[in-house]
Parts: C-alpha cells; structure tokens; sequence
C-alpha cells in the first residue's frame, strides 16, 4: 500500500480520484477533530473513499510533564469513529512548562529521558488499546546526548513495546547534518518493529545542513535508501509526505507509482524467497 | 517520574529558547544549530497568525505586527492542540495586554474579534438546528434560527472598512451577525442595527417577534407600523439566506 498525506489544498483531487488515486490517506488528528461544516463533510467523503491512517502532532511525548489525558481522551474517540488502522507520533517532544510549539524538538539521548518516554508510551498504548508507531524524527542538534541515537531508539522501543516509523529521508537527512552513514544506521534499528514508512523531500540550507521541509519532491538518493532499506522489511504500508509547494496531481502520482514499483519489486521478490 | 531533573531542566531550557529566541547555553548542541529550531517554530507562529488574521496583517505595519507575534509567543504558554484555534489565544493576549493602547491601534481588538469569528463560525463542530417548519405566523410563532452563528458589538466598523482612518471616524456601535450557510459551509456576515441585534438576540432565545415588539418602547424605540414591516422585511430576507430556518414546530 502507498498512500499520500491528505491535505486540504488537494482535498478536491483526493476524493475525485481523478489524477491521484493513493491506496490510502494518512492525516494529523489535530487537524481534523471537533471540525464540522464543510470539511467535515470532506472528510467523511474520503474517509468513505480511502482507508485512513493518522500520524499525530500534539502528543508530545517526550515532554517533562503528564500526558495530556483530555487530550488522548479525544484522540481515541476520533480513531475509533474513523476506524483509523494506525495512529503514529513522533519520538521528540512539542510541549513544555504546559505551552504547545506546533514543532518538533529533540529529546536528550539519555537513559532517564528512555525510561520517562517509554513508561509515556505505554500508558498511551494502555489508553488507546492499540501499539503506537513512533517515528525517528529528523533534528539539526543533538542535546545533552549521554547515548547513541540508534541506542536511544533501539531501547525506547524495547522498554516501551511500541512499533517503529521508518521515515527514510528523515535518516538521511539525519545522516548528513551529523555525518553517519545512513545505512549502518539503519542496521542498528530493530528493523522487525517497523509498522510504518514515510517518504519525503527536503531542503538543502547550507553546506552541512538540510531542513526536512516536505516542500520538494523525494530524490533519487532518498529512493535508492528507500529501496536499500525494505529488502530487510517486511511489507508495510508506505506514505508520501507533501506539505509545501504543493505539484500537480500528476506529478505526485508519479512519485507513488515510483515508490509502487519499488515496494512491488523487493516485497514481490521476497515473497518469492519465502514461498 | 523517570527523568533526571537535570535532563528536565535541558528539555525545559531548550523549549524556552525556541519560544523567545533569548541566549541559550545548553551541553553537546552543534554549533550554530540551535537558532533554526527558533527559526522554524517561531515561523510556524508567524504563518498561523498571518493566515488567522490576513487583514490584521496586512494593515498593522510590520514591525508591530512582529513585535507582537513574538512578544506573545514568548510569554504566552499555547494551550490549544489544534493549530486553527491558536488564533484565538492571540485576541485573547492581545485584549489582555491592552495592544490597543499599547500600540496605539484603536480598532484592533474588534478587528482580531471579527476575524477569529470568521474562522471559528467556518470551522466549528456542527449545531443540530431545533425542529422547525416551513409555515407559521411571524409575529407570534418562534422562530428557529441557524444555531451556527455569532452575534458581535463593535466599537468600530472593522466588518465595513479596512482603512485605519475610516474605522477610526466611524467608532460607535456597531453589530455584526456572522452565520455559516447551511447549505455552502460559507461564513455570511451581515451588519445589523442596534434594533435588530437585540431582535436577533432575543429571537435565539425563543422570544416571539410580537413580545419583542411590545417590549420596543423600554428601549426607547416607538413602535411603528414601519418598524413592524421593516423587521419583518429583515426576517423574510434572513430566511432567504438561511439564517432563519423556519417555524418553532
């Protein structure tokens, strides 16, 4: 499954299907709760089309303080309604001293910051009844790092129990900003929790430094990791992120059908292994 | 709680740098790192007050308008998890601080009032109407309205003009009635007088036009066949335009 993140400046063209047909939508949650008039009745028309992933942004769970239950009281409640199959969140934190920043900050690579986050997932996972799909976030500093980000990860997940968001151009751009190799990486992570991968493009700021925009096109070095990565896979579904300067449909359709190919060509011949 | 209050204190440390953008130490950052998480947080304040508030925007001189973004972010703890409500937070801080006088902008609180409203009344949940009917006596059945309103008193005719000079010479009272049409989703707004607020408000309420005619003369209003025909001209003509649905059944 490849699917694209829905958003309201391509609304239109998503629910006619007409130049992009995704085999399913992801969108935030927070975007489409407590909403009514007219784009609650666009979103009721492609939730009836597509099936629905969500990918959260105001859990914030890696901040210092409790989680907001209110919060996750409504969450679930809208996943339940919407029948969402997967609700992901980002492994950074977007909230603290009880204040919102609407991004995403990085957490200290620390043992006590694992332990605080994990005991955070499973109370969320024990809230929702469902696993959470974390995602590595792409970040431009590490803070206060006591540990490797590949061992931050790794046992974030083991303490926690939660399934693993593999956004491929996040560790790309991860690789380049703090100079590691993508690929060892990646054979670091517990590649048997991935549930989930995005696709994205990025923007090149400086020498040394890229900014995870989803503003450009996926280029071809982030395809060829993409490709590189799944061989060690299982098929998972597989999203393209498109936030800023927005293409034609076709062009967007383009870059699904070349995700399409390529999950069709290593999951396909996997399978093949298998039988 | 698992975590170390020295790493408490970094995440807390970091968080305030990026909400004003102040000087920050902080253990094992790459240099000259930290100042694009200030950049694109703080972008992403700017872009939802430019979107919440386009004619705010537009007419406060730059430098203001920045001076205020920031001057709220940073002492501002947003509450809201959904990005469309922040602006709301804004006018409230605004309102609070008294940027009116503070920066010498008379209008701007009507002016951020009736934007948030046009934002909230486009996007907010879905108000089942009260059981109505299409026939009934207007002077003396209750009228159902379209719950998915808001009725607003102005100083200044912010709904009418956008040039600083014409909302300044037409401050008195004015009275707005923004509505989401039914059948387009679209916010409709329209100017009422002082009369016809107070018929709207007591019309939601379940009052009948009759009683509120009776009551015309407490507010100081002779009540005149012309007033009976003109409200009722208004009445015909909301229902027109879906704002009045129809007969209390």
């Amino acid at each position: 499954m490849v699917g694209v993140g829905f958003r309201r400046d391509f609304a239109a063209d998503i629910i006619s299907g007409k130049h992009i047909t995704p085999d399913f939508i992801e969108f935030a949650p927070e975007n489409w709760m407590h909403i009514g008039g007219n784009w609650k009745k666009i979103l009721h028309q492609v939730v009836e089309k597509y099936p629905v992933l969500c990918h959260g942004l105001s859990l914030s769970v890696g901040s210092p303080e409790d989680l907001d239950r209110d919060f996750l009281r409504h969450v679930k409640q809208f996943l339940e309604d919407y029948r969402v199959q997967i609700y992901s969140e980002h492994l950074s934190y977007s909230k603290c001293d009880n204040a919102h920043m609407y991004d995403l900050l990085p957490i200290p690579f620390r043992m006590d910051a694992v332990r605080h986050i994990a005991a955070r997932i499973r109370q969320v996972q024990d809230f929702l009844q469902r696993p959470l799909v974390m995602e590595i976030v792409s970040y431009y500093t590490p803070v206060a790092a006591e540990m490797s980000e590949a061992d931050f990860i790794g046992e974030v997940v083991r303490q926690s129990g939660c399934q693993l968001l593999l956004d491929v151009n996040n560790i790309y751009v991860n690789a380049f900003n703090h100079q590691y190799n993508a690929r060892e990486f990646i054979q670091q992570l517990p590649l048997d929790k991935v549930a989930y991968i995005h696709m994205a493009g990025h923007t090149q700021v400086s020498q040394d430094l890229i900014i995870d925009t989803h503003g450009e096109p996926v280029i071809d070095p982030v395809y060829d990791l993409f490709e590189w990565t799944i061989q060690y896979l299982k098929p998972v579904p597989v999203l393209l992120e498109r936030d800023f300067n927005i293409p034609e449909m076709q062009e967007l359709q383009q870059e699904l059908n070349r995700l399409k190919t390529i999950c069709q060509k290593q999951w396909t011949s996997q399978n093949e292994l298998v039988a | 709680m698992n975590l170390l209050p020295d790493t408490y204190r970094i995440q807390q440390r970091f968080s305030a740098y990026c909400r004003s953008g102040n000087a920050v130490k902080l253990p094992g950052v790459t240099p000259g790192r930290l100042k694009h998480y200030r950049r694109l947080v703080f972008n992403v304040i700017n872009d939802i007050m430019e979107d919440g508030f386009p004619v705010a925007f537009h007419h406060i001189p730059a430098r203001k308008w920045n001076k205020m973004v920031k001057d709220f972010f940073t002492h501002h703890a947003c509450q809201s998890y959904q990005v469309w409500k922040l602006p709301l937070e804004f006018y409230t801080y605004a309102v609070e601080q008294n940027w009116e006088e503070v920066y010498g902008i008379p209008y701007l609180n009507d002016l951020l009032a009736f934007e948030w409203a046009e934002t909230e009344v486009y996007n907010m949940e879905d108000i089942p109407a009260a059981p109505f009917q299409q026939g009934g006596n207007w002077l003396e059945t209750p009228l159902v309205l379209n719950p998915e309103y808001r009725l607003l008193a102005f100083r200044y005719p912010v709904h009418l003009h956008g040039d600083a000079t014409e909302l300044v010479q037409g401050k008195g009272a004015w009275f707005v009635l923004l509505y989401r049409d039914p059948e387009t989703g679209n916010v409709q707004f329209t100017d009422l007088s002082p009369w016809l607020a107070f018929v709207t408000e007591q019309l939601a309420v379940g009052i009948t036009l009759k009683d509120i005619l009776e009551y015309a003369p407490q507010l100081g209003i002779t009540l005149t066949d012309t007033l009976e025909r003109d409200t009722l001209a208004f009445l015909q003509q909301m229902q027109r335009q879906h704002f009045v649905l129809g007969f209390q059944s």
